[in-house]
């Protein structure tokens, strides 16, 4: 089930890119004949990064479900299985917040883009 | 002018190499170099023209590096110093999928070993395994692959999505000039084992990791003490099982235990870090205090140094760790002020720095890092030294051995 979720949404993205792009292309090309085609709108379009809201919500369930399936039987495999994967959700979070901590939606525009005019830099 | 080299390959990478159709139109200048090269070389291998200033080398293999600890031990804060030691930031693969796990900068690729999961969290599930457990994990494609990027060759890695728990379609990794394997078995099996140049394990004590635990889980909703020693307790058995017995192959552990310098402190701020070093690796040379071979104990706050409370001990001592011979660096406390930390390197050798003050330095240029004040961030910036150095000894022991390069 959740395979088959999972190929729908990037199916859904990729379908998203592709107009994107096209938009792109009919925007872009006049304006800045010397500029990589469409770059700058891919990078916009790029799947984004699961929101910490998200995994958290993921980690709530699955320390709820830990603790229901170790109710019934706390030495077996589920039991241990279960809460792992409280580890594993909860060491994810820790990293999407550091991650979000970070980054600085100018700066990761501007790492792509020096030379729009946000992002240029006068050094005299 | 363009600095172009003309390599010979070995016959492994045969298949990579060709003559391709531009180089044509510049035969006439690359001809002298050519008849240069058929004269040094004796290999009967094909000669292939690669593009200016792109490839490490050409019959090198990547070095590697493996580094295992359990989740949630610092092995991220680790990775980022140590490439930051080589210079560059290492970042997610441009362009790729954003869930990727892999860090490249211009020196180092960062590998995350959770992606040979062979069971996504699914099956994991279904089978009642944890991620700890080996049978969820697929060491012949391990194998196969670090073999591929060690010999130069690119491979298509899997990737683990820690987000959804499913394997995602695979990414193309090129082989970096330092490769670093990352995640709870690097040296769980054998083969992976030889082919690491150096391995590294980080060791946190029971009542640290659960202290970490806490300040790390605390801000999410739904976790609770109880369900963190729970979780901690839940992943013990298989934890002791099969990721505690990697520390005896490991050449470097960073051993992180509760302070003996306050009695009954529970807070973990304060961290006792013992770095055990071991003898006889080749290309690593350990770090000593003041005196090789001997055993010292030594305090450094005094009349030269002023500390706040609880201040530094440090110790240094031959001992034996699981039947090797090594040499153990321990600090207890914390360094509170730019000036102990240039004292305390001042006064450790073999630090294996390019210039006074190196240490000091990294450790101030990411002094918002976790451990960044204590014997954590100062263990792991020398032991990213040493790595540095065992490269460059590395590359230089191969530069002894030249295979017809002709330099333009």
């Amino acid at each position: 089930m959740a395979t088959i979720t999972g190929l729908s949404l990037s199916g859904l993205g990729f379908l998203a890119r592709a107009s994107e792009s096209q938009k792109a292309q009919a925007v872009k090309f006049p304006a800045h004949p010397g500029q990589r085609l469409g770059s700058g709108r891919m990078m916009a379009a790029r799947p984004v990064r699961a929101a910490p809201d998200r995994i958290s919500e993921k980690v709530e369930e699955s320390i709820k479900k830990a603790e229901e399936t170790c109710s019934d039987n706390p030495a077996s495999g589920e039991c241990v299985a279960a809460w792992d994967e409280v580890e594993e959700l909860s060491a994810a979070a820790s990293h999407a917040r550091d991650r979000k901590k970070e980054s600085d939606p100018l700066e990761n525009y501007c790492k792509d883009n020096p030379e729009t005019n946000e992002c240029r830099t006068y050094d005299n | 002018m363009a600095a172009c080299t003309v390599y010979t390959t070995t016959k492994s990478l045969n298949t990579k190499c060709s003559i391709s159709s531009p180089s044509k139109s510049h035969w006439g200048y690359f001809a002298q170099k050519q008849r240069l090269v058929i004269f040094r070389t004796r290999r009967r291998s094909s000669l292939c023209v690669i593009t200016c200033g792109a490839v490490a080398g050409d019959h090198d293999q990547t070095v590697v590096i493996g580094l295992a600890a359990d989740s949630g031990c610092g092995k991220s804060t680790f990775m980022r110093r140590l490439t930051s030691v080589f210079g560059g930031a290492a970042e997610p693969p441009k362009g790729g999928n954003p869930d990727s796990n892999t860090l490249i900068s211009d020196t180092t690729t960062v590998i995350c070993l959770d992606d040979y999961h062979s069971l996504d969290r699914n099956g994991r599930k279904e089978k009642g395994v944890t991620a700890l457990d080996p049978r969820a994990n697929n060491f012949d494609l391990m194998c196969e692959q670090v073999r591929a990027l060690k010999d130069r060759i690119a491979v298509e890695k899997p990737i683990y999505n820690h987000v959804t728990g499913l394997l995602d379609p695979p990414e193309l990794i090129k082989p970096p000039k330092i490769l670093v394997i990352e995640g709870l078995h690097p040296m769980f099996d054998p083969r992976v084992r030889e082919l690491l140049d150096f391995s590294i394990y980080l060791d946190i004590s029971n009542e640290v990791k659960f202290a970490w635990k806490i300040q790390r889980d605390m801000a999410e909703r739904g976790h609770s003490l109880e369900s963190i020693k729970a979780s901690i307790e839940a992943r013990k058995p298989d934890f002791e099982a099969f990721i505690d017995p990697q520390k005896q192959y490991a050449d470097a552990v960073i051993e992180v235990l509760p302070t003996q310098l306050i009695p009954d402190d529970n807070e973990g701020k304060i961290l006792r870090v013992r770095l055990i070093q071991k003898e006889g690796v080749k290309h690593f040379s350990p770090a000593y205090l003041f005196d090789e071979g001997s055993t010292i104990s030594w305090i450094p706050c005094g009349r030269k140094l002023t500390c706040s409370y609880p201040g530094s001990k440090f110790f240094y001592g031959p001992e034996t760790y699981y039947g090797h011979e090594v040499s153990v660096v321990e600090m207890d406390g914390q360094f509170d002020k730019l000036d102990e930390l240039i004292y305390v390197e001042s006064h450790l050798s073999n630090l294996s720095t390019k210039f006074y003050g190196e240490v000091t330095q990294q450790m101030l240029q990411h002094a918002d890092f976790p451990g960044s004040n204590n014997g954590t961030g100062l263990f792991q910036t020398i032991i990213g030294l040493k790595i540095r150095d065992l490269y460059e000894q590395i590359i230089a022991s191969r530069a002894r051995t030249p295979v017809g390069a002709a330099q333009a």
